[in-house]
């Protein structure tokens, strides 16, 4: 007969009420949860188990007996062992019966940094987990769970938030991802409020995330948000702010020594370095080369007087006037400013015996390193849980977000990407600060880079202050997702739950190229439209066979529809009025927007048994059949299956002294992939397939004639699924209550039969067709650790550690391919596939070493090329790794986190260029005899580069120290460097007040004030003045590439948290 | 939420049938785009005939090659989009039911023409190229085609389609961006296209050359206004792609070339104020020099009519048939006329297509450096000097003419990477997708490098 029990649950370590914790009748699905005092009273059976279980905390088990009150101190469970983790389709499950690999990150973890972006907040915390942030403002970040799988696919991590997936997808173009130049807009993902996480489980292996079908082979990132808690209403009010300084080391050092030019072909009445004009109105004199984007040229002599750029304007102060040739006071740094960021956010949450609910809203507001540059961010979040009847429960859970961007960094290759010019091609005697007052005086694009000195317009590099503030792109993104579900319980053991959820975003990116700029003036819209709706039902059971044998189960469908709809539309030819931004101010009439509409749908059953022995072992077994619109019809329907097991070892030593628990598990899934959409039918184009690029217009038609053309890409009537088959198994132990433990896993995945738009000669008749091959296996170990020395009523220490070694090959491709190139890149490098080797392999003009190893040195003293096939660079980490600390003293608490990446290689445009340019110290230096390299051969100058001539004999070839030979005239393996890093990722001091101040403090129930730093230190690095991290953005594309880089900033924020 | 059967997969926004002639019109485009652009990346040639010079980054005019990609952007467009589009367009021409026999026939005769043009241009800039397995996308290992033995199919099917015109009926239309549909015009480009490949093969089988040269020699061009050309808009992205480089880029990469302009002063060409400004703020004219970095300001830049963005873009000229009319008859070919008369038509064609009238022509001819009898040099000099003025629009053909007739003697710039490349090598592409077919190639070739031969260059 049922009886109510009541009690309280207490925090072991504050005495202090536990409120949000689960009771529940253990092989039921009857229970309740503690209020704001940790107080819970429930109807329960006359014999049985009452669970108690919080995440964070130790789950403690307690028999049902005679007595109607049962009290409960639960303690923190930092061995993070026993602890509940939330698992595909929200199941919660004890770590105990989890049979793969799951780590789970708690929200606070996540926001210790105050990171405005929450996926970056877990790089260096999780093993297996590849996070690659870039330093733009709001750059998108590479997320890639156990290695890149798929050769073409994008291979991010699915991020699944209280049940609704939503895209992790960047908008970017494919120059951007290339480095040819554009925006990068972020990640969708990013739009999740980090305030509002309650935990972050990471499911790594297929076995994990089998339940969610096709989309889940790369892994999935499922965030729980955090619920409204039952009891009085309580808030949380947080404050924050940061500055972010740049970290000199990441940005460039300029050689002081040598000024503006190429070299010195002037003729010897110009001073070999500089040009005669006859100008009225000038005094005859030197003029700087100024359309040479270079610092080749004269040695700087403060008594020369020559004319500058600064003397061509007729407002400036120096018009017609000669001036000292200096190095300039002031150089590209003076362009930085420091970063600036706000964070308010607000929770209010509240609840009944029926119902609860929580309000968030957060407020972020972000300025970048570049003049003009602002990311805001507004956040609202509400959810809401109602309990109509004993049975049903319903309940609703909603986000807005909306970001807005302006002035967002240009990235790789172009002219709005200020770094371009700043790290290849510049002079070094160009003063910034006369720069922004040139542009400043009449917000005209006056450059140290004229087409001559009687024509001000810029011939390649525009006024970086003007592209700033005249050729800034802007957007905004509004992006609403949510779900609406409910849950009616038949029994104790059924229950069955209906879910809608949608993931739903509008984007607006407007670009634009000012009238007076290099290249055509242009405005351009582009608007996409993407909507996902997932339909879920979902029956549960949960029944304990016997005493011993527990069962739970469930069976359910999920019907997902998405649509993808974009159009892009840009002025033709110029525009008429200046600084109006709009398409009817084109020059020429417009060519047709571009217009794209992708629809497609997947409906998957599954079902998944999970048979418990006690707390000793476990077995898992899951189905899904998915069936996907985007296949041919007759190969659209495919099924995959996990199986696994996990083996509580320790059960069967309770009485060990020493060993204080230990598990094995495996476990063995396939998941499959459909195609992507309309690629399986041919069209024609009416368009080049590629037009979201100012170079690259729309050809629909000429004239009024219609042109049509096929498509580049191949399509293809047969594709089937691709599946990756995975293999894992894991050991966690722990020792001496507690103190000290690690969990290793060794995995091994192989996808197969890849969907994949393989890059086919040309004389094909296309660029690329689809085609169902190759395989790529990834294998490795994930180690994770943790130890504390130090645990006592006033002091501990924990520290963590994790470790992941990736090892990805390429092992088959299409049949008689031995390559495929993935992209190919500014500076002759290009991305590669190739059988036998890791994936992303860069090819490149190489050295050519004879049989001793050594560089060979050509005749012309330049080392030797070996051809542009020649794998010069692999960019996969040999293993990355994170080590935290954290330190606790009474109230007082120090976290910090060090990341750490070994190994893997990067091409650097930036010195390729740079060096060739003659803008670094490096390349005016001392030669080996002690004389300045710069001066030529014949007067003691020049240098001799380190290798050996085709002779065998070491290399004297002494050479004159001209442009291009430490940059584009060599090969482009001596660009190549070490991209490994370690990083001090983040620090925080936490001081909480103590409970009695506290509770003097009326209407207070807690305050937390934290100093925290983000990439304060970059302790190691081997690339020169940049950061090894920075890359062009998420993908498979333009890893391992680096162009126009950003400067890293060192953050420093501090952060007010006032709990009511 | 739609049943899963409602979605059809097919892209709402796409075409899956379209009018064949579309598909050739950009042909046509991409064809004539590619050969006579001045855009680095994609065409190379005006450095490499020393028309031009580079300002401020000579690398392409030292014949670096690579870096870029240049070979691989003029391949790819040729076989992607004009060889693919014409293919796929004879297959729709071929398949139509209801399309009138004689208009039938005059389309796939066009097309015909077109796609031997597009793969002279192919094999004369690489040589040995996947020719007889290309263009089918089941198999995207296609062995590459021994060069000479492309170039006689090519005459095959030119001698085929020839026989296929019909004047009385109509061709492709007002799709034809060339002739807009005007058939006999469309057999007289097709002719001269067969005295040029005639003429090609001179050096390597005389006994070809004649026969196709003296069949071809009634029936070609016989004025400018018949030129083979394309006729660009003022509108963007149909411009003429000089302008795009020239004027929209806002940049100044390129100077005239004292190879070419030192001649044309000494001669006092009326062609040289049309092909070259003079210096910035002066009336003279003065050549940077190829193959170094050059300033823009103290040397002439292409003059103002490469800057008009409707200038028509060539393919083949009256001037060309004149000149190979008068290398037949030095060659002893049975061609109506003397070389010295068709010599002197050939250079009157040039000048008078530029917008110079024939007393300039005349003016010019009676120079004792131009006069055919007085000029420097064997024929093959003269002939060679003079067309070579003449092809200043059409690098492409210039380039070939340039290694075929071995003049003017043009000198290997000191800082170029390579001797002036007598033919590009293959995509990097090829070498990574089409491995073991490209190193067939590249050593039937005698190497992948610029020094290799294409077939008919004997001498």
């Amino acid at each position: 007969q049922d009886k109510r029990i009541s009690g309280r649950v207490i925090d072991a370590a504050s005495n202090q009420g536990l409120p949000g914790v689960t009771v529940l009748v253990k092989g039921t699905s009857t229970g309740t949860a503690t209020d704001t005092e940790g107080n819970y009273a429930l109807d329960v059976p006359a014999t049985g188990t009452l669970v108690f279980s919080f995440i964070g905390y130790t789950t403690q088990e307690l028999p049902i007996g005679a007595s109607t009150t049962i009290n409960v101190t639960l303690a923190s469970d930092t061995r993070q062992l026993n602890e509940v983790v939330v698992t595909a389709l929200g199941v919660e499950r004890t770590r105990n019966s989890l049979p793969y690999a799951a780590t789970q990150v708690e929200g606070a973890d996540v926001t210790k940094a105050r990171n405005p972006n929450f996926v970056n907040s877990l790089a260096g915390k999780v093993s297996g987990v590849n996070i690659k942030q870039n330093n733009n403002l709001g750059g998108s970040t590479n997320v890639v769970i156990r290695g890149t799988k798929s050769l073409y696919g994008n291979n991010q991590a699915l991020f699944v938030v209280d049940g609704v997936p939503i895209s992790n997808a960047n908008t970017n173009t494919s120059d951007q991802y290339t480095g040819r130049g554009g925006y990068d807009y972020g990640n969708v993902g990013a739009d999740v409020n980090p305030d509002d996480i309650a935990s972050v489980s990471v499911l790594k292996g297929a076995a994990a995330t089998a339940l969610y079908g096709s989309r889940a082979s790369n892994g999935v990132i499922l965030i729980t948000t955090k619920k409204g808690r039952k009891g009085n209403v309580n808030v949380t009010l947080n404050t924050g702010a940061t500055m972010g300084f740049v970290d000199k080391s990441t940005f460039v050092k300029y050689q002081d020594k040598y000024g503006a030019g190429y070299g010195a072909y002037y003729g010897p009445n110009e001073d070999e370095y500089f040009q005669q004009y006859n100008r009225p109105g000038f005094q005859p004199g030197l003029y700087v080369p100024f359309t040479e984007d270079a610092s080749y040229g004269a040695a700087f002599d403060p008594n020369l007087l020559v004319y500058q750029w600064n003397s061509l304007d007729p407002t400036s102060p120096t018009y017609a006037q000669k001036t000292p040739w200096t190095a300039a006071k002031n150089g590209p740094s003076y362009f930085l400013r420091d970063a600036v960021g706000f964070n308010n956010n607000v929770t209010i949450d509240g609840g009944s015996e029926t119902g609860t609910f929580k309000l968030g809203y957060t407020n972020t507001s972000d300025k970048g390193i570049l003049p003009n540059s602002k990311i805001n961010k507004n956040m609202v979040n509400f959810a809401g849980a109602l309990n109509l009847t004993p049975k049903l429960t319903t309940s609703a859970n909603i986000n807005f977000t909306k970001i807005d961007g302006l002035g967002r960094y240009g990235t790789g290759y172009d002219s709005w990407n200020p770094m371009q010019q700043f790290r290849q091609w510049f002079q070094t005697n160009v003063d910034l600060k006369e720069l922004k007052d040139a542009y400043n005086r009449n917000q005209q694009n006056i450059t140290w880079n004229p087409r001559s000195a009687t024509d001000l317009r810029p011939i390649y590099s525009d006024n970086p202050y003007w592209v700033r503030y005249e050729n800034y792109e802007n957007d905004e993104r509004y992006h609403y997702f949510g779900n609406i579900m409910a849950t009616y319980k038949f029994t104790d053991w059924f229950n069955v739950m209906g879910r809608v959820t949608l993931d739903s975003y509008d984007e607006l990116q407007e670009e634009r190229n000012a009238v007076g700029s290099t290249g055509t003036a242009f405005y351009s819209r582009y608007n996409r439209t993407s909507r996902e709706a997932n339909y879920d039902l979902i029956a549960n059971f949960d029944k304990n066979i016997t005493e011993d044998f527990s069962f739970k189960g469930l069976l359910g469908a999920n019907y997902r529809r998405q649509m993808i709809n974009t159009i892009f539309a840009q002025t033709n030819g110029g525009l008429v009025v200046p600084r109006i931004y709009s398409l009817s101010n084109s020059v020429n009439p417009l060519n047709p927007p571009f217009e794209t509409d992708q629809r497609w749908g997947v409906d998957g059953y599954f079902a998944s048994a999970t048979f418990g022995y006690k707390e000793l072992a476990f077995l898992d077994l899951t189905a899904r059949r998915d069936q996907s619109s985007t296949l041919p019809k007759g190969n659209n329907i495919y099924y995959y299956p996990s199986v696994a097991g996990s083996f509580v070892f320790s059960e069967l030593y309770k009485d060990s002294p020493w060993l204080s628990y230990g598990k094995v598990r495996v476990n063995y899934a396939e998941v499959g992939s459909d195609a992507p959409v309309y690629s399986i039918y041919n069209v024609y184009g009416k368009q080049d397939q590629e037009i979201n690029s100012s170079t690259r217009p729309s050809v629909g038609s000429y004239g009024s004639i219609p042109l049509f053309s096929l498509t580049n890409t191949r399509n293809n009537p047969n594709l089937k699924p691709e599946r990756t088959k995975s293999f894992e198994a894991g050991l966690e132990m722990s020792f001496l209550t507690n103190r000290v433990g690690f969990d290793v896993t060794y995995y091994k995945a192989s996808t197969v039969d890849q969907i994949i738009p393989i890059q086919v000669s040309t004389t094909s008749g296309f660029n690329f067709a689809y085609v169902n091959s190759g395989e790529v296996e990834n294998k490795g170990f994930e180690v994770t650790a943790f130890v504390n020395p130090i645990k006592n009523d006033n002091f501990s220490w924990t520290l963590n550690a994790n470790w992941t070694r990736n090892r990805n090959q390429v092992i088959s491709l299409a049949e008689g391919t031995e390559n495929l190139v993935i992209s190919t890149y500014q500076g002759g490098v290009s991305s590669n596939a190739t059988k036998g080797r890791p994936f992303g392999m860069l090819r490149g003009t190489g050295y050519v070493y004879n049989a001793n190893g050594e560089k060979v040195v050509g005749s012309n003293g330049l080392y030797l090329q070996s051809p542009s096939t020649t794998e010069i660079a692999d960019p996969n980490p040999s293993w990355i790794g994170g080590i935290s600390n954290t330190l606790e003293y009474k109230g007082l608490s120090l976290y910090f986190l060090l990341d750490v990446r070994h190994g893997g290689q990067l091409f650097n445009l930036d010195t390729y260029y740079g060096y060739g340019t003659g803008m670094y110290p490096e390349t005016a230096g001392n030669n080996d005899l002690g004389n300045p390299s710069r001066t030529p051969v014949g007067e003691g100058g020049g240098i001799i580069f380190d290798g050996v001539k085709e002779d065998g004999t070491r290399n004297d070839i002494r050479i004159d120290n001209t442009e291009g030979v430490y940059g584009y005239n060599q090969p482009r393996q001596m660009h190549v460097y070490d991209a490994g890093f370690i990083k001090l990722r983040e620090a925080t001091l936490t001081y909480s007040l103590p409970a009695n101040v506290i509770s003097r403090l009326k209407p207070f129930k807690g305050v937390d004030f934290s100093l925290t730093g983000r990439n304060l230190w970059i302790i190691k690095k081997h690339v020169p003045y940049a950061d090894p991290e920075d890359n062009l953005g998420s993908g498979n594309y333009g890893q391992g590439y680096m162009s126009g880089s950003y400067p890293t900033t060192r953050n420093i924020g501090v952060n007010l948290r006032f709990r009511f | 939420c739609k049943d899963l059967d409602d979605y059809d997969n097919l892209n709402p926004k796409a075409a899956t049938t379209v009018p064949a002639v579309s598909l050739v019109s950009n042909a046509q485009r991409v064809l004539a785009n590619t050969i006579n652009t001045p855009d680095y990346n994609i065409n190379p040639f005006r450095f490499y005939v020393q028309h031009w010079a580079a300002t401020t980054y000579p690398d392409e005019s030292q014949f670096v090659i690579e870096t870029r990609s240049i070979n691989r952007f003029f391949w790819d467009p040729l076989y992607r989009d004009v060889l693919s589009d014409l293919n796929e367009g004879k297959k729709l021409v071929t398949a139509d039911a209801v399309l009138d026999p004689k208009v039938k026939a005059n389309q796939l005769a066009a097309i015909e023409v077109l796609e031997v043009y597009a793969w002279s241009v192919l094999v004369n800039t690489f040589g040995d190229i996947p020719y007889t397995e290309a263009l089918n996308a089941d198999n995207v290992l296609p062995k590459f085609d021994d060069d000479a033995a492309i170039f006689a199919d090519l005459t095959t099917r030119l001698d085929k389609a020839i026989g296929m015109f019909d004047a009385s009926a109509s061709g492709l239309g007002t799709g034809d961006l060339y002739y807009n549909g005007n058939v006999a015009n469309w057999l007289k480009f097709a002719n001269s296209l067969k005295l040029r490949l005639g003429m090609t093969l001179a050096d390597v089988d005389a006994a070809k050359a004649k026969t196709m040269v003296e069949a071809a020699a009634p029936n070609v061009i016989t004025s400018n206004a018949e030129n083979a050309k394309i006729t660009y808009l003022s509108a963007l992205p149909n411009r003429n792609q000089l302008y795009e480089s020239l004027v929209q880029s806002g940049r100044s990469d390129f100077v005239g070339a004292s190879t070419l302009i030192d001649p044309m002063l000494a001669t006092n060409d009326p062609r040289l104020p049309i092909y070259f400004k003079p210096v910035a703020g002066s009336s003279n004219f003065k050549g940077g020099t190829a193959g170094t970095p050059n300033s823009a300001t103290n040397n002439s830049t292409p003059g103002a009519a490469l800057e008009n963005p409707t200038l028509p873009g060539m393919l083949l000229t009256y001037s060309e048939v004149e000149f190979l009319l008068a290398e037949a008859v030095e060659r002893g070919f049975a061609v109506a006329g003397t070389a010295e008369a068709h010599y002197n038509a050939a250079v009157t064609a040039s000048i008078t297509e530029w917008g110079g009238s024939a007393a300039d022509a005349a003016t010019y001819l009676e120079k004792s450096a131009v006069a055919y009898n007085t000029a420097a040099g064997d024929w093959k000099q003269k002939i060679g000097t003079q067309k070579w003025i003449a092809l200043y629009s059409q690098p492409t053909q210039a380039w070939t003419e340039w290694r075929r007739l071995d003049a003017p003697n043009l000198v290997k710039p000191a800082a170029a990477i390579s001797e002036i490349p007598l033919r590009l090598p293959y995509p990097t592409t090829e070498a990574n997708l089409n491995t073991t077919n490209y190193a067939a190639a590249a050593s039937a070739m005698g190497g992948d490098v610029v020094t290799s031969r294409i077939f008919w260059d004997k001498l």
